[in-house]
This record gives structure tokens, sequence and C-alpha cells, in this order.
């Protein structure tokens, strides 16, 4: 009889701890809160270009979050009567950072830099997803070596063995 | 070998249990591992990762990317080119400016450490009022505007201009320049320039010494790097006197030089210096009396008609009062080694002796300074390769403009005026004179008898504590500036500052206050001070470097050469111009011989006092920086301390070992001090190295335990220069009971190794 309830109590951690692991891949994938609920679609509707905002894709490694200057460029006059638009500018005014939460990241052992992807004629969307549509920004996919090397391996043959080393990325 | 026949070899097994946890069973590993795999599962969801981007962003920032700016060091007054690493517009690490002629690319342990300067945590955050009475540091913020209107309304009501007195330390130039013209335009007297670091170094004395010989006060420049001999005369080149990043790189290429020849450095002063460790041999003088070897060596040479010929004979008269014997026994250098250094001195190609800081530190420094400056002349090394030149003054009208150190008589008449209440207002600007003066100058008492104090310190140091207003300064990397170095390089520079990062709080560059304060002062002041803030300031005077033909780079507009000035890290001449010195015709008669003089009668007091200068603190400046604090001296290698440095025979007649706390006191203080037994130093001779013991100054400086030497220090003068001497007190020393054992990297004396015989 103990064996027996030993046995249940067993599996049901099992399951518990797999589907635990689960879930917790999927809160990766799934768009995390954030302290202001940025519209990405607003935005891309209204005409703006990624590069407007991230500025530094193009010449950096990292593209960039714009700056709270960047956003009262814009937002002095624009909307100023949208509440979300007021939450920012009370970060603006009390002169604090907004503590967004990342979406996307490469881990610290991978070297990734944007600005050599985008030198090749990648567009943002490649990577990011059809992010224009967002009004909520979740990653588009998990990131991870296998997705990577899924573009990389689909490249002209006189490169791949370059993009397929190991050393390309984890430096 | 299976694992039961293992465990039969009980050896192994032993070995094996030692190894591993006995208890540790391949069932229980698995449960591990199986955890550990699910919590590791489990670690995306657990982590939240918060990215905050700038409110505004600083100025060429690119993320992840550094950016470099070029800057002038103000760690000490050589002004040395940086160039400073920033990310996120946070500075990262100070580098030397590869392309600046004065320390081409290198830089010392004090000027990496400025980094802990701006990110102090004891930095003042912005403009304070003393509410509890002055030294009671109860202090309490004032709005910017309201501190420079009480400041202005200070100066405004004053009954008279000349009872306003500046007291500054060595400055960058353009705010010297900017303090005289308010002075004179308020009618004041001009500013008081003096800190500890230049009486160490002797830089009054070496403007005399200059204007007695080549008839100008600008500073000379030793050309050490084409030198194949060089008598070094107290002077610690390679630490802190004068330009010591520069020295350090001419040393190099006279060590390794490209015609294959190895100079040779002979370094004379009581106490081995980290210098005289790097010198082919250190000859410990009797103190005081360096001036009688270089006397001695130089009728030596006139005596045997050494050297080059002809360049002795119209020198002879220098030498008419000489006698080298007498010289000898009172510099206890033999004769024998006087005429060998004589020899190799006159024989070289090219040779030069300098005059260094420890002997503009005695009572007959001028004199001694004299002698040494002499032995130039006498092998016709004067304003030739690997001899001595002059510095290149600034190469503009204004930006020759520089900063003099006074004298301590200077100041002293200064402190007299304060007791005297003839002073109502005192600004204090870059030097804690409470903690750099002799104490027994009483300049303590003297403070407290000015009705209003006024400092720009960035820091709560011991004459801040007696300010009722501390309009605190930028650091260094948050300012603007220019300085041109004295001594200066093989050609004319100007260095550039300017800001590497936003200033971090609410403090406020001096030189914008003292433009504000003229605005708001209205009349002459205003005339005289037009400028609407710092950098157009900067922009008119450097401007008129545009277009000069001797530039390192061209410019098109004014404009662009202000973009290059800054890029640069300054201004300076493409090719080598070293600036001859004139001689002057008034020293063609016998050198003076001037004996030493000491405070206390040698009877009481047997031994000298030796407050050397630190590489590591400086003049103590350095001692609220934990980097420099944690680096350890490089002769005693002493972390975080202070000591007293006794000769082995010395402290074996006190009975005092490494570690003992002793009492050493002059006929002005006493202090106690562990001692460090070290052997390169004359057993007459008691050394300290100043810029320990701060009562405030913040956390790391107050942290050590000690007190300051200056309390020891006889506050006398060379009588012909008015310098404070420094080095000229004797003291007595007394054992206690007591020990405080130092953090030393390294024992001197080998200990706990005898077994290593």
């Amino acid at each position: 009889m103990n064996r027996r309830w030993l046995l249940i109590i067993v599996l049901l951690v099992s399951v518990g701890v797999v589907a635990a692991i689960l879930l917790s891949r999927l809160q990766v994938l799934a768009a995390p809160d954030q302290p202001i609920s940025y519209s990405h679609r607003t935005h891309v509707q209204a005409g703006l270009q990624c590069l407007y905002c991230h500025t530094s894709a193009l010449r950096s490694d990292i593209a960039g979050i714009p700056s709270l200057e960047k956003c009262m460029g814009c937002h002095s006059l624009i909307a100023t009567d949208n509440t979300t638009v007021q939450t920012m500018a009370g970060y603006w005014q009390r002169g604090e950072p907004i503590p967004w939460t990342r979406v996307s990241k490469q881990p610290e052992f991978v070297y990734f830099s944007h600005q050599i992807h985008l030198k090749t004629g990648e567009n943002c969307e490649t990577c990011h997803g059809d992010i224009g549509r967002m009004s909520v920004t979740s990653a588009s996919g998990k990131m991870d070596m296998g997705w990577c090397l899924d573009c990389h391996l689909k490249q002209p043959e006189d490169k791949i063995a370059r993009l397929a080393d190991c050393l390309t990325c984890h430096k | 070998m299976s694992w039961k026949a293992a465990s039969r070899n009980q050896d192994t097994l032993q070995t094996l249990t030692k190894k591993m946890p006995p208890t540790l069973r391949r069932r229980e590993f698995l449960k591990l591992a199986g955890v550990a795999t699910a919590t590791a599962g489990l670690v995306p969801a657990i982590h939240n990762f918060i990215i905050e981007p700038f409110v505004n962003p600083p100025e060429e920032e690119l993320p992840g990317q550094a950016t470099w700016y070029a800057s002038t060091c103000r760690q000490c007054p050589a002004g040395c080119g940086i160039v400073v690493r920033t990310i996120n517009g946070r500075a990262k690490k100070i580098e030397g400016n590869p392309l600046h002629p004065l320390n081409r690319g290198k830089l010392c342990a004090r000027g990496q450490a400025g980094l802990q300067v701006l990110y102090n945590p004891d930095r003042l955050r912005n403009a304070v009022r003393q509410v509890g009475g002055r030294g009671s540091r109860q202090f309490e913020a004032l709005y910017w505007p309201e501190a420079l209107e009480l400041l202005s309304s200070k100066i405004a009501t004053l009954s008279r201009p000349e009872r306003l007195a500046f007291l500054g330390g060595m400055m960058p130039g353009h705010a010297y320049l900017l303090i005289t013209r308010l002075l004179e335009a308020l009618g004041a007297g001009p500013p008081m320039i003096y800190d500890l670091q230049s009486a160490l170094e002797g830089r009054s004395v070496a403007a005399q010494l200059s204007q007695t010989f080549f008839g100008t006060p600008d500073l000379p420049v030793y050309d050490l790097s084409q030198s194949d001999v060089v008598l070094s005369f107290g002077a610690n080149l390679l630490e802190t006197w004068m330009s010591p990043v520069a020295q350090s790189v001419a040393y190099g290429a006279m060590r390794q030089g490209l015609m294959g020849n190895r100079g040779l450095l002979v370094q004379f002063e009581p106490r081995l210096s980290a210098t005289a460790a790097s010198a082919d041999e250190w000859i410990p003088v009797r103190p005081g009396a360096e001036g009688f070897v270089a006397l001695a060596i130089g009728r030596i040479i006139i005596e045997e008609r050494l050297g080059h010929v002809g360049s002795y004979r119209s020198q002879a008269v220098l030498y008419q009062n000489v006698d080298v014997r007498a010289m000898a026994a009172a510099s206890d250098v033999p004769v024998d080694t006087l005429r060998r250094l004589a020899r190799a001195f006159a024989d070289a190609d090219r040779a030069v002796a300098i005059p260094g800081g420890y002997l503009a530190g005695q009572r007959n420094g001028f004199a001694s300074m004299l002698a040494v400056q002499a032995l130039n002349l006498v092998v016709a090394q004067v304003g030739r390769e690997g001899g001595v030149f002059l510095s290149n003054p600034g190469p503009t009208a204004s930006l020759q403009h520089n900063p003099p150190a006074n004298t301590f008589d200077e100041v002293m008449e200064l402190t007299g005026r304060m007791k005297a209440g003839e002073i109502d207002l005192l600004l204090v600007y870059g030097t804690n004179p409470v903690f750099e003066l002799p104490a027994a100058a009483g300049f303590a008492e003297a403070i407290s008898r000015v009705p209003f104090v006024v400092s720009f310190s960035p820091f709560v140091d011991e004459t801040a504590v007696w300010a009722d207003l501390i309009l605190p300064d930028h650091t260094y990397l948050e300012s603007w500036g220019y300085q041109v170095p004295l001594p200066g390089a093989d050609r004319p520079v100007v260095s550039s500052q300017q800001p590497v990062v936003r200033p971090l709080y609410d403090t406020l560059s001096t030189v914008e206050v003292l433009l504000e304060l003229a605005a708001r002062l209205g009349g002459k002041p205003a005339e005289a001070l037009p400028w609407e803030d710092e950098a157009s300031f900067l922009e008119e005077i450097i401007g008129e470097l545009f277009g000069s033909s001797l530039a390192a780079y061209d410019a098109r507009t004014p404009s662009g050469f202000w973009a290059l000035w800054r890029q640069y890290g300054g201004w300076w001449s493409e090719r080598t111009i070293q600036r001859e010195p004139e001689l002057n015709e008034a020293i063609q008669k016998p050198l003076p011989v001037s004996d030493p003089q000491f405070e206390g009668n040698p009877d009481d007091y047997p031994f000298h006092l030796y407050p050397y200068s630190s590489i590591i603190l400086s003049d103590g400046r350095g001692a609220n920086l934990p980097w420099l604090q944690e680096t350890p001296d490089p002769m005693t290698t002493v972390q975080w301390g202070m000591w007293v440095e006794l000769n082995p025979i010395t402290a074996n007649l006190l009975g005092v070992s490494d570690d003992d706390i002793v009492q050493v006191e002059s006929p002005h203080g006493i202090l106690e001090v562990p001692v460090v037994i070290y052997p390169g130093i004359r057993p007459d001779v008691v050394a300290i190295p100043v810029g320990q013991g701060h009562q405030d100054y913040g956390r790391f400086a107050q942290a050590v335990k000690g007190s300051n030497p200056m309390e020891l220090v006889a506050p006398v003068t060379d009588l012909s220069t008015g310098a404070l001497a420094w080095g000229a007190t004797r003291v007595r020393v007394k054992p206690t009971t007591r020990k405080q054992v130092l953090a030393r990297l390294e024992s001197l004396d080998g200990k706990g190794r005898e077994t290593l015989e």
C-alpha cells in the first residue's frame, strides 16, 4: 500500500516539474509585463521607422532603447492627453529612467551584433517578427542556437563554413 | 582493478574516502542531479531582465561602444595628457595620451586613480553652508543662486577690497587667469599660490634659481633622455618631483638610448628613494650638505682641468672659496668618491646635474641649488643636448599667465594678516593649508580669526571644515580648462581639459562661480570677466592659437580648431623647439658656502626628520583614494599605513623592531607612529612619508591611523628665498611598549626565510 502511494507521489511530482519547465518556457515566449503599455503598432502605423528610436542598430552591436529625451521630443506635443503618454511624461518629470522588462535577450556567452546583421541587408522583422503589428511586444521565438543556425545554414554555400563555425558567435 | 579489489587495498580506500564524502551513493547522486536539472529548467521563469535607458543620453553616446575623450590629468601640477574611456556616459579607464609630447602615452598610478576622485563617495553633492558654527561639520544644503548671492554680497560689503584674500594651490592656467583678473578688478591683492607639493618639490626656489642663472623665472627642463651622466641632488625625479612621468620616460630613453649607451644616474640624498633605488649609485650625503658635494665636484673639475678643454677656465672664480677636503668632511662623502664622480661627470659627452626638492627644503637650500646648477655651467651643458633647457612659456600672451608658486614667507605674511584681523573674507581653492602647512605656522588659529571663509573643495577637507560656505568645484574629469605644463616638454605645449562625463552631482565649476560673481557684482569685475560661460571664455583664449604655423595639426576654421584642440588633447608644436637659456652675467662671482642649520638642539633632538613626498599619496591629496592607499609603497611595501623609517643601527640603539610604535618628538610637536626598519637610510635620519594623518577628507583618508608629520615640522625658512625649510627639523625618538602591525606586501629583511640560507 505504502509503496503505491509513494509511486503516485513520485509521479505527481515528476509531472509537476515537467509542467513547470514547459510553463516557464512558454513564459519566455509570452509578452512580459511592462511599466508602460507601449505599443509598437501605434508608432509604426504613425510612420516611424525602427531606426528613428533604435538609432544605434546600424552603428553598434546594440540596437539601443530610446532615451526619455527622445520620447519627449514628440510627446511634448503629441497625444499629451493619452494616459500612457502621461505615465511616460511622469518618469521624465521625475528624471527617472523607465525600467523596461527585456523582451529579447541573447545569453552572455553569445556574441551578437545588430550592426553586422543589418549590414547584410536583414530586416528587423526577420528576427523580431511582425513587431509593427504588435500592440504588446513579445519575443518572436526562443532565439536559441537552433533558431540562429536555421538561418545561418540557409546562406550561400561559400559562407556557411564561416557562419556555422562555433567561434563566430561563441568568441 | 575492480572496486572490490581496490577496497582491499587500505591505502587506496583511505585516499578515496578522503576525497569523496563517504555517504554519497549512486542513488543520492541521481536524485541530486534530477533536482538540479529541474531547477535549471525553471531558471528562465525566475530571471527578469530590466533595461533602463537614459533619461538624457550623454553626447556622442553609442550603446556598447567606448568613446575616448582626451583631457589633462590634474592629480599633480605636471599636466600630463590623458585619454579617458567612457561607456554609456560613464568614465571607465584613464590612460596616458600617446600623442601628448609631455608624457607620450604613459601615466602614473596617481593618474590612473583619478576615476576614484570622480566616483568618490565622500564628494560633496551640492553647495553647503556650515550651520553649527565653523568646525562643527554640520552642513546644510544650499541652493546655488542663494550661495552665489551670499558670496557676492560678502564681496560687495567688504569695507576695503584688500580685506579679501585668495589662497590657491597649483591650479590650471585658465582658473588662475580668471582669478587674477577678478581680484585685480576688485582691487584686492593677487592670489596666493601655495600647496605642500610645490613646497616639497621646491618650485618657488627653482623659479628663483632660474631667475638668478637665466634671468627668467621659467622652470628649467633637464634633458635626461640625451644625457650620459646624471647627478641628481635630492630630486626624486621618478616619483613626485616636477614632472615625474615625463622624467620617467626620459630616464627610460637614457638607460636604453638609441646609441646603445647606458646613461649613469647618481642620486645624492639621505634616504634611498625609489629613484635612488633605480640609480647606479646612491650616496647618502649628510642632510643639508648636498651643496658641498656639488661645490667639491666643481672645484675638482676646475683644479684638475677635467673634461672638455676650455670649458672650465672662465668658471674658476665660482670656486674661489671652496676647500675640497672640508667639503668632503662636512658631507660625509670621501674625497676619492668625489674625485671619481667629478671625472665621470666632466668626461661625459653630455652630463647634467639636477638640483631637487630636498635641497630646497633646507635652510641653506638656495646656496646648495646654486652650487648644483653651477656644475652645469662648468661642464658647459647649459642649452646643450643632454643638459639644461628652459620651459617654453605659453605661446600667446594670455597663455603665459600661469600660476607661480608663492613662498612660505609670503603665506606666513598672509597668515599674519589673518591673525591680526585684517582679512574679512578668505577664499580657498585647490589647496588644504590646515593640513599642508606646518602646524606650528598657526594657520588653523589664523583661519578662525577670519569672519567669513569660503572653500571650493569637492571634499570636506581639514580646511573646508573651517569654512562657512563650501561651493564644491567639479572634479577634473567633469571640468573644462587648459594648462601650459611647467616644467614643459621639448616643444611648446598647451594641454586641453574637457569634461569626459556630465557632472555627477549638483556641483559648479569654480570658474563658472567667478564669472557669475563678476556678473552679479557688475562694474569693473563684470568688464574684466565679460564671458557668458567657461566654454566661451576658453574658446576665446584658445582661439588665439588658431592659424599658428607651429601646430601639429591644421584646421581651416576657428570652430574646426576648437574641435581638434579637444580631440588631440591640446595644442603643441609639430617639431622639437628647445628653448636655450641665456646666462646671466651676474653669476660670475664666488659661490656661497653656507652651512646647514637645523631647528632643535642636537643633544636633545639627535635625528634629522625627513618628511618625504610619497609617490602614492603625493602631498596627501591622494589619501582619499582607496586604489592609492592599497598600492604598496615601492620601498617599504606598506599598504594603508603610515610609518617611520629607522636605520637598523638606530633601531638597535633604541631597542625597537618592526611594527613597534615610537614617539617622534620635535621642538614643535609630537606624534606616535610604527617603525619600519629600513637599511636605506642614514642612521642619523628618520623618514616619515607625508600624506597620512587626515582628520577629515573622507572615510578612506580618515581610516588610516596616524598623525600628520607636518605637526613636527618647524616653520623655518631659507632666509635667502623665504621657502619652507621642511627638511630642517631635528627630532628625538622614544620607544613605547605598544605595537601596530603594518600591512606589508613583502618584508625587506627576508624574515621567516632564514632556513633558505
